[in-house]
């Protein structure tokens, strides 16, 4: 492996864990899409930044870039303000138009240059390492890294200074400015640092893996925990892990680098989506195949312990009576075996000591209109779970 | 973290740690644009290790990198690149790559400044299409011959001879499409494509080149540009206009369905291949062949 390659890779973690910062809050305050419309609003700055210096490299051309990010944000915040329109509307509504604006710029002043984002951005991670920062005439490493470098110092000390206050503002506002912190501050405070960290990313990564890297490891981790420290520790972790996967599959597939790095940020969230342990699709469809067991039992018990006749509780005659398949009831029969709640005699099935306890429970809860209780008394009752 | 991130990186380098050198002795040279990869191979011939970034059909402007990419760069010892803003940023990163003891050369380098198309509005920018002009390619061959003789000294008399077989061939490729160009009469020299490639070409050649898009390929054509270029079209009873290879098709249909729309007819005359060569393998895959090519469509078409 090149030092190039081993660069690509440390440029890819640092900004995967620069995104999964402002990102993890982004997607907590349901404004993840704010990356992408920086991603295109700054197209005017850097329209303006060239009609001020004529020079494609100039480092004002980047500095305007933010800057027009920063007032994306402030726009965006005006607009939900006024309470007509949502916080989607508002991004929809801002960006566009500043992109437009850029559009139009180069359309009449400056049709004949090589002028737009791709121009000033270099936005290609596998050029990255090419790009080296000399400093006295020594060679310190790639420019990009030490951007992001810089950018994730600084918001991870803004992260540690102000933790307390951009968790409260984050999910209770009201209480954050009766506890006298300005909930507006910290929410400009955190959008300038999403919108510089996007245009550092940018530089280094290109648009699409910039907003895929926000938004993709913070919603993945959201599916795992709600503790807001976990949820960026694990948004980081996943961010990382896909930024080095991805390269490496950009390897053995020789394709675009960030491409191979979104697509391995999209097959995380898909794995997480369907294997977490509680939101994940698999685990919510187990838990409801086990609760449909679990009140076809309560159902039989009842039953049970209103009918003391031979006949209604022969077990042949229990896919008549409560209108079971055989499977259904046998796997039902099978569980309260199990559970100790009925013994079996002759064919005829009886609760035991327990069954009836539980039953008798049970039927007061649901008389009492107090249903929720049932599944805390499973806990008690049950060795096995349906 | 970063220790974090740092033990990750290093145990993938432990667990996959291989060289990507596949140097034989020969000079590793990387191309960007598929004429200036043929240029090279034209003079450098076996005795160099050629590897192109971009290939047929793909837009300068608009190519992107893959990881092998990123071994070709580093493992390169010399890299000829157009120049001109032509790559982009990748310029910048050229420009920067001396650094690491990597040799990078931008071929319009060696063209006067003074004779370039600059832009109306920022003088210090130039058109970078400088291929469409025979004579600058002459001198771009004698570049690279020359660049080439001063990495490796000892091939030195080899790569001048393959310089000046190749100048000569070019002058011939000239020669030829003069000839041609002169079945023409001089008022149906009037060349409309999708965007402004083919200045060097016009103003080498005597035609007169309207584009419909700016520069940059990244730009729209404004409703006002095809009305206005279909007006020029129809007022100077141009024939047929030319989709570029590089560039999509349906720009230049636009303009054909705005003509269309004041009651006369131009055709599309067929696709000339701007920023890029055409398929390797294919004669258009030469630098010579698709010059041929582009001047026969324009000629056939506008006759």
């Amino acid at each position: 492996m090149s030092n190039a390659q081993i660069e690509i890779q440390i440029i890819a973690s640092l900004v995967a864990i620069a995104c999964a910062i402002p990102g993890t809050f982004l997607v907590l305050r349901k404004m993840a899409m704010i990356s992408d419309a920086i991603s295109h609003s700054i197209l005017p700055g850097i329209v303006i930044g060239f009609f001020i210096t004529h020079d494609l490299n100039s480092p004002l051309l980047i500095l305007l870039a933010a800057l027009t990010g920063i007032i994306t944000v402030v726009l965006v915040e005006y607009i939900q303000k006024t309470g007509l329109v949502k916080e989607d509307t508002a991004i929809g509504l801002v960006f566009p138009i500043l992109f437009s604006i850029g559009v139009i710029m180069i359309a009449k002043n400056a049709n004949d240059v090589h002028l737009d984002i791709d121009a000033v951005l270099l936005g290609e991670l596998a050029f990255a390492p090419f790009d080296r920062l000399m400093i006295a005439g020594s060679d310190v490493g790639p420019k990009s890294m030490w951007i992001i470098g810089s950018i994730l110092v600084i918001t991870i000390t803004l992260l540690i200074a102000f933790f307390k206050e951009l968790k409260v503002s984050t999910f209770d506002a009201g209480l954050a400015s009766a506890l006298g912190f300005s909930p507006v501050i910290m929410h400009y405070g955190l959008m300038s640092v999403a919108s510089v960290t996007t245009v550092g990313a940018f530089d280094a990564v290109g648009a699409i893996l910039v907003v895929a890297l926000m938004i993709a490891p913070a919603a993945a981790a959201y599916l795992i925990t709600t503790d807001l420290k976990k949820m960026l520790l694990y948004a980081i972790c996943f961010g990382v892990f896909s930024a080095i996967s991805g390269y490496w599959m950009a390897h053995w597939l020789d394709a675009s680098i960030a491409g191979s790095i979104t697509t391995m940020l999209g097959l995380l969230f898909l794995s997480v989506y369907l294997f977490a342990p509680s939101k994940g699709i698999i685990a919510v469809m187990y838990r409801e195949k086990q609760q449909r067991i679990e009140v076809s039992l309560l159902t039989f018990l009842l039953h049970l312990q209103n009918h003391d006749e031979i006949e209604e509780r022969h077990v042949n005659h229990l896919n008549e009576h409560i209108n079971w398949q055989k499977v259904r009831s046998k796997t039902v029969l099978d569980l309260a075996l199990k559970n100790n709640m009925i013994s079996i005699d002759n064919k005829v099935v009886s609760l035991t000591e327990k069954g009836k306890t539980f039953t008798l429970k049970a039927i007061d809860y649901i008389i009492t209109n107090e249903d929720s209780q049932i599944e805390d008394m499973k806990d008690d009752f049950f060795l096995f779970r349906g | 973290m970063k220790r974090f991130v740092l033990i990750i990186v290093i145990s993938l380098v432990i667990a996959s740690c291989k060289s990507d050198k596949t140097s034989n002795g020969k000079l590793n040279v990387v191309t960007t644009t598929s004429m200036i990869t043929d240029l090279v191979k034209n003079i450098g011939g076996d005795l160099i290790n050629i590897q192109g970034l971009m290939g047929s059909g793909i837009d300068p402007h608009l190519y992107k990198a893959s990881e092998g990419d990123v071994s070709k760069l580093s493992n390169a010892d010399l890299i000829f690149y157009n120049g001109l803003h032509l790559e982009g940023k990748l310029v910048e990163v050229f420009e920067k790559m001396g650094n690491q003891n990597i040799k990078t050369v931008p071929i319009a380098e060696i063209i006067d400044e003074r004779t370039l198309i600059g832009s109306d509005y920022f003088q210090s920018n130039y058109d970078p299409h400088i291929w469409f002009d025979v004579d600058y390619w002459k001198q771009a061959t004698q570049y690279v011959a020359q660049k080439l003789g001063e990495a490796v000294p000892e091939h030195k008399a080899t790569f001048e001879s393959n310089g000046q077989r190749y100048i000569a061939e070019l002058e011939a490729l000239k020669a030829k499409l003069i000839t041609t160009i002169e079945t023409l009469p001089k008022e149906k020299r009037i060349l409309v494509t999708a965007h402004d490639a083919f200045n060097y070409f016009g103003k080498a050649f005597g035609f007169e080149v309207v584009g419909l898009q700016g520069l940059s390929t990244a730009t729209e054509a404004g409703v006002q540009d095809v009305q206005k270029l279909a007006a020029f079209i129809i007022e100077n009873n141009v024939k047929a206009i030319f989709v570029e290879s590089s560039v999509p098709k349906r720009t230049i249909e636009a303009l054909q369905a705005a003509v269309k729309s004041k009651d006369h007819d131009v055709e599309i005359g067929g696709t000339l291949f701007s920023d890029a060569l055409g398929n390797a393998g294919t004669t258009e895959g030469t630098y010579i062949g698709m010059f041929t090519f582009n001047v026969n469509t324009i000629v056939n078409a506008l006759k």
